[in-house]
């Protein structure tokens, strides 16, 4: 027996199974049609045109689950006592001009008659949720900026003005303010992954100068190595980029960290970095080329499909995993148009497989917004990959600017203005923001910067995180503030590197790393977290594993991930390191050593009480141990991990 | 040590109160969302707890549980020939027959469901690390989500059966430092479940103890000091007025949580050292059988998934590319004893009826053919010949996807019984009720009280227990059934 074609294993295990019931003298059971995968294109391809949408002929809507059931104005078309007798099952293959349906064209096939029959008679289940109408909500995709409403007060910031209408409009008071400590801990953290360290916080607090925050945010930013170093986790989840892992040993898989990190230092206009990344050169190519695995696979995952799939949620938002099998019923996407995207990047020509059954069609390339224009399917791969990447990034392209802003938004404000990060498709709670931040971002010369530095410099950053007690409904969200956010696994290891200055000396990444000062004092800044394999603290705190694209960390701490905390080797080791590092420093008592670790830690000094119970943890002579044990109650405290 | 008093549905009934604070949770971040609970009718389960024994590396079934006609070693015989490289035995049931070398397991085969017909897909090229994934997951890599592993299932559904006890429990399986361990980590983890439903990982069974003791070198005393201090600064913390705040609550929920694992009674059921040294000596001096032996004192107090490896390091163990024979001595040696002496622990504790132990591997082995007959998968044997010259032409070392055998004991199973046959002649393929990894999936599922059509929502798509929701337990296995 033969394979043909390497993609169909799984039809060929299905084929395999079938034909050995054959010579089993038991019977297989009887399997009901398959919902979504065997019914759903059978009632599109002869039912929707008359049936769904705002068509109802006959009284009849397919839209949902509940008007399917409801039936037509002659009653239901589901017999529920006698399945077999239902409406639906007479009229498909009724003879009647009156009575036959689809009244015109084309009648179902033998086998969608069966197959209809057999989702009827068992029961018609109906993939919960699932409902044949569009999206009451379709983004527009050409950027606009909007109209501002007035300022209130000195708060001028176009976030502000947006932020505090909405607001006023839904009776709602502004968050509080941030104090200077919160705000400098909060920005160090969110644009460079860093604590702010003791002398700068002192000096913070002290400067009396009214732009002060500003000059934080823009010195923080002009910080390429703390910048590029942190950020470089992000992208890694976002590109799926990482220096172990499926794929790298046996070259089915390739690094773009080299590269990657120098356009963060670089800070690339993100364009630029999208088409480098679209239209690949051999630096960039590993995003484009996926994962290569040994032996077949599903046709879903051919690398041509894998390239579409990453493109449209990397960039664009746009989730085309269920539309690599079937026409998707989450969104507006069809197979075909996966496939359309998949057969530019693809060397040859593609056929549009349907859940691992080839359909005989070929994939006729496209890119998923014709409006914008269209790739020359003439053109040789590397100039169709030039124009889809010019598509992507076309200025009257709104979606791409949308969507990486969203992303930065959230990583700053805890909440995208479109929520989730990857289904662009929803609808924002203020369309004016997120239009806002897309147009300011092109305005700016797709320099990615400059949209943190709006956020950071905006009112509504800075102030305080939202607080509940309860998590709220996700359905009914209204902006009330920052959410807060928890520390990440790299920034929690940066973080007792950077409070002890025990960070090892070795790192993963291939990347160049650039050294600060000059001759003999030249030395390279403190090795990051994100610079390193994942271990196994780092995966149990959420680093993920980066076969996929992962755009979210984890938000709560889980109790596995707490025993870790608790009794971990590594997080043990690394504080135990730590200690000692701290116990080199020479603090004159332990008093001061508690007070540094507080303003290194939690940005404050500690209070009486607290002073107290550390202190008489350390003793006056503190062993490596107890500094360990007070770096563990530390680091342990929500005020600590939770950034708010 | 006393068993605890476990009540099976109680942690059913809290799973069932803490779902709507799920779902919410669901909703706050990436996590998936559970299908409307009327949509799937839940089986009734037979079995509370669930022991996978994984034979890691591909068990040939010939030289095992389904054995063949004997090829003994002559010098010149043509490899075309060799079937079974182990005589067969008879087992405490007159039809069933298995390898001489497992002499122990033959007792206990009256406990024993015997499937000798599961099948896997052939995945063109042979990875034991993908078809491991494929097995552990019930999806064939690559996913375009990570998909959960089958313990990771029955920790999000049903939940740890005593709290202090973690749900899913891996032993036996290095993750750093061994071949392939990328992939291994890829299947090794809750998925998109989060790390929640992830395996606790003991890869050295006798050290276990550790993952559930204060931090190497740190008393007791130590220990309680610290913990004491931590509570002092949540109490003096000066934003206290965020002490009603969720995240603030559900963090330090969590650290209490563990710090309550840490010291509870239940830690010491990690501790091989309290066993008496005639029941270690029962389980064999291996990690394998000291995995044995801890997996039926987690599931004793509490355990729900516990998974124990023979360890998959490739070339190594079941492995075999070349002197497959000698190799398979080694491993029935290895797994015979412990797994008798377990199956036989646990009837005498009463916990057999409801606990399911499963016997499997990613596939099985032939002398002759990689893959399934036609298949275009490479041929990946070290000890090529047509002709047994020497000793390491001696064993299976082609990886065989036609026919794999499944053991099955306990946790409602019938007794005695085989499901499924191979042919006697190559190609020994399934000829008889064929059983794919979503239907094997599928029955384990509805044992432990899962349908097979469960379904969490994941980046807004539907994603179910076994593949498409097609997985079907296969009836006749059940004793009820």
């Amino acid at each position: 027996m033969n394979l043909p074609n390497p993609n169909f294993s799984l039809v060929f295990l299905r084929r395999l199974v079938s034909g050995m019931a054959l010579v089993s003298p038991l019977a297989a059971p009887l399997e009901a049609a398959d919902f979504v995968h065997e019914v759903v294109p059978i009632l599109k391809q002869h039912c929707a045109e008359c049936h769904t949408d705002m068509k109802q002929k006959g009284g009849l809507s397919f839209n949902t689950e509940e008007s399917f059931r409801k039936g037509s104005k002659n009653g239901p078309i589901l017999d529920t006592a006698h399945p077999e007798k239902s409406l639906i099952l007479k009229v498909i293959v009724s003879e009647d001009e009156e009575e036959r349906m689809p009244p015109k064209g084309a009648r179902l096939s033998a086998k969608e008659v069966g197959l209809l029959r057999d989702w009827v008679v068992s029961g018609a289940k109906w993939e919960p949720g699932f409902a044949f109408k569009k999206p009451p909500y379709e983004p527009p995709l050409r950027p606009r900026s909007p109209v501002l409403p007035a300022a209130l007060g000195n708060r001028s910031n176009p976030i502000d003005r947006i932020i505090d209408h909405y607001l006023a409009e839904k009776k709602l008071p502004s968050p509080a303010p941030l104090d200077d400590a919160a705000f400098l801990r909060r920005v160090h953290i969110d644009l460079v992954g860093l604590l702010p360290d003791v002398g700068e916080l002192r000096a913070f607090l002290a400067d009396p100068a009214a732009d002060k925050r500003a000059r934080v945010v823009d010195a923080l930013l002009a910080n390429k190595t703390a910048y590029a170093e942190h950020w470089l986790s992000f992208w890694n989840d976002l590109l799926r980029n990482d220096y172990v892992g499926t794929g790298y040993i046996d070259g089915g898989r390739k690094q773009i960290s080299a590269w990657l990190y120098q356009a963060l230092r670089d800070n690339m206009p993100y364009d630029e970095f999208v088409r480098q990344l679209v239209a690949p050169s051999p630096a960039t190519e590993g995003f484009a080329n996926g994962i290569k695995w040994r032996g077949s696979i599903s046709a879903g995952q051919i690398p041509a499909m894998q390239y579409a799939q990453s493109v449209g949620q990397a960039f664009l938002g746009i989730n085309l995993k269920c539309a690599s099998c079937h026409d998707s019923f989450i969104d507006r996407w069809k197979l075909s148009e996966t496939y359309g995207l998949a057969a530019i990047f693809s060397d040859e020509p593609l056929e549009i497989v349907r859940c691992d059954k080839p359909t005989g069609k070929p994939a006729v390339p496209g890119w998923l917004f014709p409006e914008l224009g269209t790739v020359d399917v003439t053109r040789p791969k590397a100039e169709r990959l030039k124009q889809l990447a010019a598509l992507i990034t076309d200025p009257k392209n709104g979606r791409t600017p949308r969507t990486i802003t969203n992303r930065l938004w959230q990583r700053l404000m805890g909440r995208g203005v479109v929520h989730p990060v990857d289904a662009m498709q929803s609808a924002p709670w203020s369309e004016d923001l997120l239009d806002l931040l897309g147009s300011h971002l092109t305005e700016n010369h797709y320099d990615l910067k400059q949209t943190l530095r709006l956020i950071c410099l905006s009112q509504a950053y800075q102030s305080k995180a939202e607080s509940f007690s309860e998590l709220p409904q996700e359905g009914r969200y209204v902006y009330q503030g920052p959410r807060p956010k928890r520390l990440t696994a790299e920034e929690l290891t940066d973080a007792i590197w950077q409070i002890c200055g025990s960070a090892p000396a070795k790192f993963d990444a291939p990347v160049t790393r650039q050294t600060s000062g000059e001759g003999a004092a030249a030395k390279p800044p403190m090795v990051r977290a994100a610079l390193l394999q994942s271990d196994l603290l780092m995966r149990t705190l959420g680093r993920p594993n980066r076969e996929q694209i992962v755009t979210t960390r984890p938000l709560d701490l889980t109790t596995l991930e707490a025993m870790d905390l608790n009794n971990g080797a590594i997080l043990d080791s690394r504080l135990a390191e730590g200690a000692q590092a701290l116990v080199a420093r020479k603090f004159a008592s332990s008093a001061a050593l508690v007070s540094y670790l507080w303003q290194a830690a939690l940005a404050r000094e500690p209070g009486a009480d607290e002073l107290q119970a550390a202190v008489a943890l350390l003793g006056e002579k503190p062993a490596v141990s107890a500094i360990q044990d007070l770096l563990w109650g530390v680091l342990m405290l929500p005020e600590f991990q939770i950034i708010r | 040590m006393q068993p605890i008093d476990l009540d099976p549905a109680q942690p059913r009934r809290d799973f069932l109160k803490k779902l709507s604070a799920a779902s919410l949770a669901a909703l706050m971040a990436r996590a998936p969302r559970a299908a409307a609970a009327e949509a799937v009718h839940q089986p009734t389960a037979t079995a509370d707890a669930c022991i996978l024994l994984w034979m890691g590396g591909g068990m040939a079934a010939p030289d095992t549980f389904d054995p063949k006609a004997y090829q003994p070693f002559v010098k010149g015989a043509p490899v075309a020939k060799m079937l079974s490289t182990f005589p067969a035995i008879n087992t405490a049931v007159d039809s069933i027959k298995i390898c001489q070398g497992l002499e122990n397991i033959a007792k206990v085969m009256d406990r024993a469901t015997l499937i000798r017909s599961a099948v896997q897909p052939d995945l063109g090229s042979i990875l034991h690390s993908r078809h491991q994934y494929h097995w552990h997951t019930g999806y064939v890599p690559p996913q375009t989500v990570a998909a959960p592993h089958l313990g990771a299932w029955m920790a999000k559904v049903l939940g740890p059966r005593n709290p202090v006890i973690p749900a899913f429990i891996n032993i036996g399986q290095r993750l750093e430092g061994v071949g392939e361990s990328e992939e291994l980590k890829a299947f090794t983890t809750g998925g998109f479940f989060g790390s929640e439903f992830g395996p606790m990982s003991l890869p050295f069974p006798e050290d276990a103890m550790l993952a559930v003791r204060p931090p190497k070198g740190m008393d007791p005393g130590r220990f309680a000091n610290r913990q004491a201090f931590f509570k002092k600064l949540v109490d003096q913390n000066p934003h206290r007025d965020l002490m009603s705040d969720y995240q603030q609550q559900s963090m330090l929920r969590a650290l209490e949580n563990a710090h309550r694992l840490l010291s509870s009674p239940e830690a010491k059921v990690f501790d091989l050292g309290l066993e008496t040294k005639e029941t270690r000596e029962a389980y064999g001096n291996t990690r394998f059988g000291q995995g044995c032996l801890l997996a039926r004192n987690l599931v004793e107090h509490g355990a729900r998934f516990v998974e124990v490896t023979t360890e998959y390091v490739p070339f190594l163990h079941w492995d075999t590319h070349a002197d497959g024979h000698s190799v398979m001595e080694q491993m029935h040696r290895e797994i015979d004893s412990p797994i008798a002496r377990l199956i036989l622990d646990l009837e005498e504790r009463k916990l057999l009826d409801r606990t399911l132990v499963v016997i499997a591997s990613e596939f099985s082995r032939d002398a002759l053919i990689e893959g399934v007959p036609g298949s275009n998968a490479q041929d990946q044997s070290n000890a090529k010949s047509d002709t047994l010259e020497e000793p390491k032409h001696y064993g299976l070392h082609r990886h065989f996807t036609g026919g794999t055998s499944v053991v099955m004991f306990g946790g409602g199973m019938k007794r005695g019984f085989v499901y499924g046959a191979t042919a006697d002649e190559r190609p020994l393929i399934a000829i008889k009720n064929p059983v794919s990894i979503s239907d094997l999936h599928a029955t384990i599922f509805t044992a432990m009280g899962i349908s097979p059509k469960t379904m969490y929502e994941i980046e807004q798509r539907p994603f179910y227990a076994t593949l498409d929701a097609k997985g079907v337990a296969i009836k006749d296995v059940f004793a009820a059934g």
